[in-house]
Formats: structure tokens, sequence, C-alpha cells
């Protein structure tokens, strides 16, 4: 009984790792965009739940992280370049026998999309120079990083703020980062959006088979892999001494400083590693979808992820991420309408008001949420009787 | 040298001395056993007006903080910024424009006072719950968004008071009926941790209602009507310029400073209306009863008063208030199901600025916020930007406050409810 949700996971897992390669829907692309979206969903709200319902730090601004380390590879792949030569027209610098371009922000202005002098000098070269776009990988490790700093210096500017004080510095936070998002038009091209390349902008090739950059399965397994790895350290986080203190934190800060945890530390540390995994989430995504707008920032994105952490299971990071699976999926299928007696009931529009009932629904009743307790009470299978037997032994021997 | 570079120059080193100032002058209280609460404000203060000089003069003396250093300190180097940008840019509209400059303070303090009002509904869900409500947003949306369906939908032609009453009377439902039903586990110790739990089922509240109103009304935009005119007012008849002039829609007064009637009325209301919550907090039974749970909860169950009917009380009457502001202001700018995020920002500033818990502190720091959204609006070069940072000013507030003076302007350091936990 207790092996019941390891295998469940396993099984669970075995199932998103063949699902792509198994499914032959018409609907193919749709349901693993779906799913890809899911997964960012899901990495979103276990790390919060890491930040929220481990140790206890409720912040409303994940979402901006997450927008921090999308806007960040976005910046870094539209604005930077290496060219074999000079330009002469933009900034630039010799960089390893190439030269290191830096593109001059054009606004929004669709007559000018053309006019940078990247753009300009490529019109004057024809094809005769090799002009190579930054690794998508390393503008992912840099938003993960830019992220994670972010992260960091909030935390350290949070450390003395409790739970009201904190929620409202947090989105108030995240307002300012999609209000600068959006004030400045000149770099970050405003609520135009700014365009990234593709995950695999050239394609990739595995055992034989090439994948095309509008195909889905890379994407899918890139999310997968984030989700599992973010999953795969939360929770070795969880088992070691730093969940132990981060519980302690949450509890009781007063009593854990007494009993000799560094609680300044490690309101930090968590801070930083909840951030960074939000920041990586959102820097593939956004290389997945190809393009970012402010409206990801927006307090809706927050409210998902805070009532999928809470429908899962806001002190169990492996059961928010499951709610947010299964609540992305349900947003999904919930894209219908129906007739009841002559209404017809749009539930395109309906559909977020039901998610807001249940999220109350479930804060009142179901505190540890809906998923939590289930793999809780195949846990705590058959405790009590070994606590039964372990005394009767006890008993026996003394 | 260039001015903007000036400008700069004289905020970076205003903001280095201040960091600095800040830091050394706790570390000096502290050493010498002195009461450091306003240590951190002073300092950065003094730091930023004076830079080593004021610093060096407190170091050296240590005078007791009192009201008046600390607004002294504070006033001037507000001065110094201002005069940095004057200096700085001579042209612009906020230095060289009078009439601007009056106008624009004008309307920042009657704008401030609507947002005060709003967020006094917040203070006192805050100062007897002890939970911060993230539906205050939502209750000012629904507020508008009601006075627009009674006046133009629902009864069109009716009394547009008895629509902004009848909303109020909505909300103050809503209100009341949510904290029945998702906030009473709170208070019995039932629940691990209250004040998260608060935050949560606000949160849930204001996303159910958000949607719901987006679901019945769908996202076009909405504007009620105005509710009265102006008479034609020309005093005194004979001098040039006249002190006040008012038509229809709008009032001026010596023809500079011109005031749109929406957000008069919407002021004068306020005012008004809070001018009855005074009363009704001072001077009858269940204001007291209010306070005194709100001072000391078990005290005041002693003394015959039922705190959970007081929670109750609290909660609805401050969605109340958040319902009249929308309903108020609806006239004034176009209703959206989404138009209560940036407000209900501005009243969680204009709180922590007031400091949480605190009624005077929630007005006075309303009308602060109202100001330096108006002096960043105003003064700002670039139009377009500077409305797109309106979020932002009130949050640089809010940075320094915290930063500064966690406690606010006139905060308490100790409330009852469920926080200081």
């Amino acid at each position: 009984m207790k092996r019941i949700p390891d295998i469940a996971g396993v099984l669970l897992l075995a199932f998103f790792a063949a699902f792509p390669l198994v499914y032959t829907g018409a609907n193919y692309d749709y349901v693993m965009h779906v799913l890809i979206t899911a997964f960012f969903y899901a990495i979103l709200a276990s790390s919060w739940s890491m930040l929220a319902g481990y140790a206890g730090q409720f912040s409303f601004g994940h979402m901006a992280f997450m927008g921090i380390g999308a806007y960040t590879t976005a910046l870094f792949c539209h604005y930077f370049y290496i060219t074999a030569e000079p330009t002469g027209l933009c900034t630039e610098f010799a960089f390893f026998g190439n030269w290191f371009v830096i593109v001059n922000p054009i606004g929004v202005t669709s007559t000018t999309l053309t006019q940078d002098c990247l753009r300009q000098a490529m019109a004057g070269w024809g094809d005769s120079v090799s002009v190579t776009p930054m690794p998508v990988l390393l503008g992912i490790v840099l938003g993960t990083i830019a992220g994670g700093v972010a992260g960091l210096l909030v935390g350290l500017l949070v450390l003395r703020l409790r739970a009201a004080y904190l929620a409202l510095f947090t989105l108030g936070f995240s307002e300012i980062v999609k209000a600068t998002i959006s004030a400045e038009i000149d770099i970050t091209r405003g609520q135009a959006g700014l365009e990234l390349p593709a995950l695999f902008e050239n394609g990739v090739t595995v055992l034989g088979r090439t994948f095309d950059k509008t195909d889905k399965i890379p994407p899918y397994y890139a999310m997968l892999f984030l989700l599992v790895a973010c999953l795969a350290i939360l929770a070795w986080l969880a088992r070691s001494r730093f969940g132990l203190f981060v519980r302690a934190l949450r509890e009781d800060p007063d009593a854990a400083a007494a009993l000799g945890v560094n609680t300044t530390r490690y309101k930090v540390y968590v801070f930083t590693i909840t951030t960074a995994m939000a920041a990586a989430a959102g820097a593939v995504q956004a290389h997945y979808v190809q393009i970012i707008t402010p409206n990801m920032l927006f307090l809706l994105q927050m409210s998902l992820v805070v009532a999928m952490a809470v429908i899962g299971g806001i002190e169990n990071f492996v059961a928010a991420a499951l709610g947010a699976i299964f609540l992305q999926i349900m947003l999904e299928v919930l894209r219908t309408s129906f007739t009841i007696g002559g209404v017809e009931i749009d539930m395109t529009t309906w559909r977020l008001v039901f998610f807001g009932i249940l999220l109350m629904v479930v804060l009142r009743f179901f505190r540890n949420g809906l998923i939590a307790p289930v793999i809780a009470r195949f846990r705590r299978a058959g405790v009590a009787e070994e606590t039964v037997a372990k005394r009767r032994a006890g008993e026996a021997r003394s | 040298m260039e001015t903007p570079a000036i400008f700069w120059g004289v905020i970076l080193w205003m903001i280095a001395w201040g960091v600095l100032g800040s830091i050394l002058l706790r570390r000096r209280y502290f050493a010498r056993d002195l009461d450091t609460t306003n240590a951190n404000f002073v300092g950065a203060m003094a730091g930023a007006a004076l830079g080593p000089v004021g610093i060096g003069a407190l170091w050296a003396k240590t005078p007791e903080l009192t009201g008046r250093i600390i607004v002294a300190f504070a006033l001037l180097a507000v001065v110094l910024i201002a005069g940095a940008f004057a200096f700085a840019d001579p042209k612009n509209n906020c230095v060289s424009n009078g009439s601007f400059v009056a106008s624009q303070i004008t309307n920042g303090l009657i704008i401030g006072i609507i947002y005060g009002f709003m967020a006094l509904g917040l203070t006192l869900i805050f100062s007897i719950l002890g939970v911060v409500s993230f539906a205050h947003g939502e209750f000012y949306m629904i507020g508008g968004m009601l006075v627009y369906y009674i006046t133009a939908v629902w009864l069109p032609g009716i009394n547009p008071l008895l629509a902004v009453m009848g909303a109020c009377a909505i909300a103050f439902l809503i209100g009341a009926l949510f904290e029945r039903l998702m906030l009473t586990p709170m208070y019995t110790g039932k629940i691990d941790r209250p004040v998260e739990y608060g935050i949560l089922a606000t949160f849930g509240l204001a996303f159910t209602l958000q949607y719901f109103v987006q679901a019945i009304h769908g996202a076009s935009p909405v504007k009620a009507e105005r509710f009265i005119d102006f008479p034609r007012i020309r005093w005194p008849e004979d001098s040039d310029p006249l002190w006040i002039r008012a038509s229809r829609g709008n009032l001026e007064l010596f023809e500079t400073i011109s005031i749109s009637n929406p957000r008069f009325v919407a002021a004068v209301t306020c005012i008004l209306v809070l001018l009855a919550l005074l009363y009704l907090l001072h001077r009858t039974w269940t204001g007291k009863a209010l306070r005194a749970v709100s001072q000391d909860r078990d005290a005041a169950a002693i003394a015959g008063i039922d705190p959970h009917r007081m929670n109750m009380l609290a909660f609805a009457l401050g969605g109340m208030i958040a319902a009249l502001a929308g309903a108020l202001l609806v006239q004034a700018f176009s209703w959206l199901p989404q138009v209560g995020a940036i407000p209900a920002m501005r009243s969680f500033v204009i709180v922590v600025l007031g400091g949480l818990g605190s009624l005077p502190g929630a007005f006075v720091g309303g009308i602060l916020v109202g100001l330096v959204e108006a002096a960043g609006t105003g003064c700002i070069p670039d139009a377009q930007k500077a409305a797109s940072y309106i979020p932002a000013y009130g949050m640089i507030v809010l940075t320094l406050t915290l930063l500064l003076r966690p406690t606010g302007l006139f905060g308490r350091r100790f409330a009852s409810g469920a926080h200081g936990q």
C-alpha cells in the first residue's frame, strides 16, 4: 500500500513520456500544446507551493520572476548577434575574430521594423557575411540566473516582512515589472510583444528522426524534462535539512531562530531557488510560443497558479504540479458551450468562475487540497498496524 | 555638463547618503541605547537632504527624534529633489507653468481623498479581522458595475443616489455573506495559519467575482452618466478672473484650476460619508464595539461584545466602502471587469504608508499617494510613459515605507486580530 503513490508516479511519468509517441489523434498539435502549457504551469505551481506551502512565504510575485526569465532571454536573443564582419553601424566590438553586435532598439513603429542597424548592414552584405544569433540555451540559462538574482534581491528586501506585508510587496513588485515592460516600448516593444527564436531553431535529429522547428515533440520533452528536474530538486531539498529548516521557518520563525536555524539565510535561499525555477519555466515557455507580451504577467496568471497549487495541495509540491496539469487540461476541455432548458451557457467564459468557486470550496473544506490527501492516505496506510506491532514487539521483549 | 546628468548625479548622491545614513544612524542609536524606531527614517532623510553634514550632526548629538525633526528632514529632502528637478529641466511643464502645477495639485488632492476613502475600508477590515482583503479591488469594480447596470439597464431613469445606495447595499450583503461562509473558521483556531488562509480566501473571492462579472457582462467598457450637473455659477459677478466658474460638467477656480464634475462629486460624497463613518465609529455603540474589538478582542468579548458579529460587520462595511468609491467613480472612468486591480494596489500602498490598521493614516496616506501620482504623471516629460508607470509611483512609496518605517505614518506596533503572530 505504501508504495502505491510511488508506483502511480512512475506510471504517470512513463505515460507522459510515451504519450507523444503513441498518440495519433487529428488534433495532435493542439493536445501537445495543451500538455506543454500544463507542464509550464506545473513548474510554476510546484515551485510556488515550495515557497508558499513549505516555507510559508506567500509571494504573489511569482509571475514577475517568470516574466523576468522570459524577457531576459528574449532581449538577449533579440539584441545580441555575432557577425563575421563589422557592420560599421551598430555598437560592436571584436569577439574572438568575429564581431559582437548590439542591435539598436527601434521601438514598435511598423515602418521601421527592418530599419535596425544590423538589418541595414545585412541588406548591404547580401549573403556573403555570416550572422549568428545567440544560442537559445545560453539565453535560457541567463534568464534563469536573472530570475534567481531578482529573487535574491527581493528575498533580501522582504526579510523582515511577514504574511500580509510580504504578499502586498510581492504583488506590487509584480505590478512594477509589468509596468516597466509595458512602458519601455523602445526596448521591450511593449504590448506589441517581443519575438523569440524557436526552442530548436534549426530543428533536431534524434535517433535518425528529424524534427522541424515547429514540431511539438522536442519542446514537449524539453518542458517535461524541466518539470521532472524541478520536481527532483524540490524533492531533494524537501527531504534534506533544508526542507526541515524551511518548514520550521514556516511554523514559527522565532522558535526556529532560537534553535539555531539561520532564518534569514534560508528565507533568501528558498526565494532564490523557487524564483529561478519560475524564471527557467518562463524562458523555455517563451521560446516555445516564440512571442512574449506583458500580458503574461497579468494577475490572472498568478491567480491560476495559486488556484492550481491550492486545489492540488499547497503543502505538497507534487500534488501542486498534478493539480496544475489537471486544471490546465480541464480549462481546455471546458472550452465548450451547452444548453440547459433553452439557455445557452458558454463555458468558455464561465469556466473561470467555476474555478474560483472550486478554489474557495477547496480552501474552506479541503485545506490540504484534493490530491495531497490521497497521496497522504496511501503513505499512511498501515502505519497504525505497524505501530501496534512495534509496541507489541517492544512489550514482548521487556 | 548636461543638466539631466546633474539631476541624476544629485539623485544618486542623495540615495547613496540616504542609504548610508539609515544604516549608520540606526547603529549609532542602537549603540547609545536609544529608541531606534525612527532612526532609519531620519537617517535616510538627513543623508538625502544634507549629505555628510546632516548625518554627522545627528551622529554627534543623537537628539531625541521627535515628530518635528522627522517632518523637517523629510520635507527638506523632498524640496531638494524638487529643486534638482527644476534645475535640470527648467522648461518642464510642472516647473514653468504655475497654473498647471496648481491644477495638478488640486486634482491630486481630490483623487487622493477618494483613494484614501477606499483605503479606509481596507484598513477597517485589517484592524478588526487582521486580514488584508485581496478582494478590495473587486468590491470597487462591482460597485461601479452595479451603478451602471441599475441606472442604465435595469431601472433606467432612477435617481443615481438610489442606485449608489443600492450598489452599496448589495456589496454589503456580499461582504457579509462571504465573511460568514469563508472566514469564520479563522477565528476559532481551527486553521494553522489564519493570516495566509485569509489572504487566499479573499484572493479566491476576487478571482470569482471578477470572472463572474466578466462572464455576465463581457469585456466591453461601460461608463455611467453624470449623476448631477453643476448649476451655472459666475462668482463674484464683476471680478476678473472669476473666482468660481461652474458649468454643467466642469468647475473652474480662478480660471486656472479645472475640476471635472464627477471627481468633485465623488470627493465631496467621500468626505460626507467619511464624516458619517467617523460618527458611527466614535458616537454609536456599534462603532465603539468595533473599535474595542480592534484594540483588544478578548477584553471586548468580556465586555459583552460579540467579536464574530463585529468581524462580519467590519468586512461588510469595508467592502461597502470600496464599492461606494467605485460607484462614485464609474461616472468618471470607463469601467471594465479588470478595473479593480490598480485601485486595489493603490489601497494597499496607502494602507501600508498610513500604517496597517490606522484610520487617520489611511486618509493622510491617500492624499499623499494622490499627490505623488499627480507629480509623477505631470512631471515626467514623456506623457505616455508617465501614464504607463502609474502603478510604479505608489510602489516606490511602498518600498520606501517598508524599508524605512515599516509601521507606517501612524502605525501601531501591535494590534489585535490574527496578525502580529
